[in-house]
């Protein structure tokens, strides 16, 4: 008789015909319960979302972190990352003349209520110090500036939140579009997240 | 040499400039709009910096975005390529005012020959001939016609600035002068933000020839010989090749010479490329001067054998040319075919899109400079040109052979482009005799050429 599989601690000795139906089951959900509790994820605002079913449990919970980070600062671009925005999926977004950079922002909003404040040109980034983390703002509020050639470039919030982590250091060399400060707590209707922002 | 390198701008050229950097052993950053972060330079580049919106004004076109990204990317040089920056003398002060060198002719040689008109009479007085046209610029309408009855009509009314065919309409009488006066002025104001225009005689039939040369910071000047650009439509270059078949060999000699003599006599400094209208009897004018590398440069680079971009960056660096006339050889002869997004059976309409499937040619004496790869976007913002074919052969005939297996080679699934008008045009007895005017291809209609080469 062949040794119980040591990783299998759970049921070590249900009959073949139950391990089955149980593979059986896993597939339905997978396949069907899965992708709506995803969707209903997706389109609520929670954190969180568990059903039971049977013997069956499944939970679905949003990553602690909502803002997917994509680090545009020259000399590290991923090339995997620019592999997969050369798909077609983002095809859409692009033709209608909207902007790669927005697109973690309006991610954001929806997940965790955060937008990103991005560089408004090519330069030296100077932040305003009394914009320190934990600063309340209002959509269009400075935040400090990219020195392009001697000209400041304003970098404004892009909604009203409080002040987050700050993505890059005073005085980095920043490009067109590169994320510099995280938004937290999102407060007001941002035209790119559809109102969803509390 | 330089430590690094700034490539301002987009597409095939600014590929062809990151190769010349990296055979000479220096760094590159690849400057680049948002629209273009998928773009093949920005992928290949050692560096890349986006440097503003798809909208060339906000990106490739402001000199602060360009001089910003050079100076904290750590280079110390501008590539601007060919267009956009590329022919500006207030750009050019400006980046030498921080430090940078600008990969072309210095502030002040491009500002002494900025104005066409001021070229004209310059070279002329360096012994090159010019075409009669008008005293200055237009002043107003009365000028113009003035002008137009003392050089003869048909005339040609061009702008001071520019170039690529914008603002230009050659006109055959006073009633279509007055009336074209205004469209060129409110043209040549949109695309280079000066509406000075000026007239000159209209040749028919001619032949656009342009010599090729290369003058260092000492005074050093050799030239590579000559292009044929009369396969043209609407005043746009569509297939250039050399030797011109218009001229003997004594005559191309010769107008090689005087264009390269003048110009060193002028003061003129790095790459450049003298324009020249060829008439019917094998006469030639001088028309106007391109500062900077051409579209065109692979056909001189095919039958001389010397890399031109790597060339204009040791001149820009001070080095001495290094070689002499007398080191130029020429050999065999050369054909580029432009590849453009634009769809022949619809007026040339350009085109954007997901390029499906890309596959270049190969084989002796073929080149593909292009910066489409499968599953690239072209974006619709930029000019539609999506690469060059170059065909080299020992002569004419194998170099018309090459380019038609070529042709038939390339694959640019998923976009409309130009491909059936070079196949029309080497299906053409015109052509294949050599002689292709500027104005054909507008004369008999594009859309007569690819039904008559569909006929054959």
């Amino acid at each position: 008789m062949p040794e119980p599989d040591p990783r299998d601690t759970r049921r070590p000795t249900r009959p073949p015909a139950e391990r089955a139906a149980d593979h059986a089951a896993i597939d339905r959900l997978a396949s069907e319960l899965l992708p709506a509790l995803i969707a209903k994820l997706g389109a609520t605002g929670l954190g969180e979302l568990e059903v039971r079913e049977g013997q069956w449990r499944v939970r679905l919970r949003r990553p602690a972190d909502g803002v997917v980070k994509r680090d545009r600062r020259r000399g590290d671009r991923d090339r995997g990352e620019r592999g997969e925005r050369g798909e077609r999926g983002d095809r859409g977004d692009r033709a209608s003349g909207r902007s790669g950079h927005q697109q973690p922002e309006a991610a954001g909003s929806r997940a965790e209520s955060r937008a990103i404040a991005t560089s408004p040109a090519v330069g030296i980034f100077r932040p305003r110090t009394e914009v320190a983390a934990g600063t309340r703002v209002r959509a269009g509020d400075r935040l400090g500036a990219v020195d392009m050639l001697g000209v400041a470039q304003e970098v404004v919030a892009p909604v009203d939140g409080i002040v987050g982590a700050s993505l890059v250091d005073a005085g980095d060399a920043v490009e067109y579009g590169q994320e510099l400060l995280v938004i937290e707590h999102v407060t007001s209707a941002d035209p790119s997240n559809n109102g969803r922002g509390a | 040499m330089f430590r690094k390198v700034l490539i301002a701008n987009r597409g095939e050229i600014a590929l062809r400039v990151l190769r010349a950097c990296r055979a000479l052993g220096v760094e590159s950053v690849v400057a680049y709009s948002e629209a273009d972060r998928e773009s093949l330079p920005a992928q290949l580049a050692d560096e890349a910096i986006c440097i503003g919106p798809a909208d060339a004004t906000a990106s490739y076109l402001s000199a602060p975005a360009v001089i910003s990204a050079a100076l904290i990317t750590g280079c110390d040089a501008i590539h601007p390529g060919y267009g956009f920056l590329s022919e500006d003398e207030g750009f050019a002060e400006v980046v030498a005012a921080h430090g940078l060198t600008f990969v072309g002719p210095p502030a002040g040689v491009l500002e002494r020959f900025a104005s066409k008109e001021g070229t004209r009479r310059l070279l002329a007085s360096h012994g090159l001939p010019t075409i009669p046209g008008s005293d200055g610029m237009l002043r107003d309408e009365m000028h113009a016609l003035n002008e137009a009855d003392r050089i003869g009509y048909p005339v040609l009314i061009k702008p001071s600035a520019g170039g690529g065919g914008k603002g230009m309409r050659m006109v055959r009488t006073a009633r279509e002068l007055e009336s074209a006066l205004k469209v060129c002025r409110s043209e040549a104001k949109a695309a280079f933000g000066d509406d000075s225009l000026y007239l000159e005689k209209w040749l028919d039939e001619n032949r656009h020839v342009e010599v090729q040369v290369m003058v260092d910071r000492y005074g050093n000047g050799v030239h590579l010989g000559e292009r044929d650009c009369s396969v043209q439509r609407r005043h746009q270059k569509i297939l250039e090749e050399a030797p011109t078949p218009s001229l003997d060999a004594a005559t191309r000699a010769e107008l090689a010479d005087r264009a390269v003599r003048a110009v060193v006599a002028a003061g003129y400094e790095n790459i450049g490329t003298l324009e020249f209208l060829v008439d019917r009897t094998g006469d030639y004018y001088f028309i106007e001067i391109n500062c900077r590398i051409q579209v065109e440069h692979p056909v001189t680079e095919m039958l001389t054998g010397i890399d031109m971009v790597t060339t204009q960056l040791r001149i820009a660096a001070g080095e001495p040319l290094g070689f002499t006339q007398a080191d130029v050889s020429f050999a065999g002869h050369s054909i580029e075919f432009r590849i453009n997004a634009e769809d022949p059976d619809h007026e040339f309409r350009p085109g954007a899109g997901l390029v499906e499937r890309y596959h270049a040619p190969g084989g002796p004496g073929v080149r593909m400079d292009s910066h489409l790869y499968t599953g690239y976007e072209v974006p619709p913002y930029y000019d539609s040109l999506l690469g060059k074919l170059v065909v080299w052969g020992p002569d004419r005939a194998t170099a018309i052979a090459r380019g038609r297996v070529a042709l038939q080679e390339l694959v640019i699934d998923g976009l409309v482009t130009n491909v059936a008008i070079h196949e029309a045009l080497l299906a053409s007895e015109t052509f294949l005799e050599g002689k292709m005017t500027t104005n054909l291809l507008d004369r008999v209609g594009s859309a007569a050429f690819l039904a008559a080469a569909a006929r054959t």
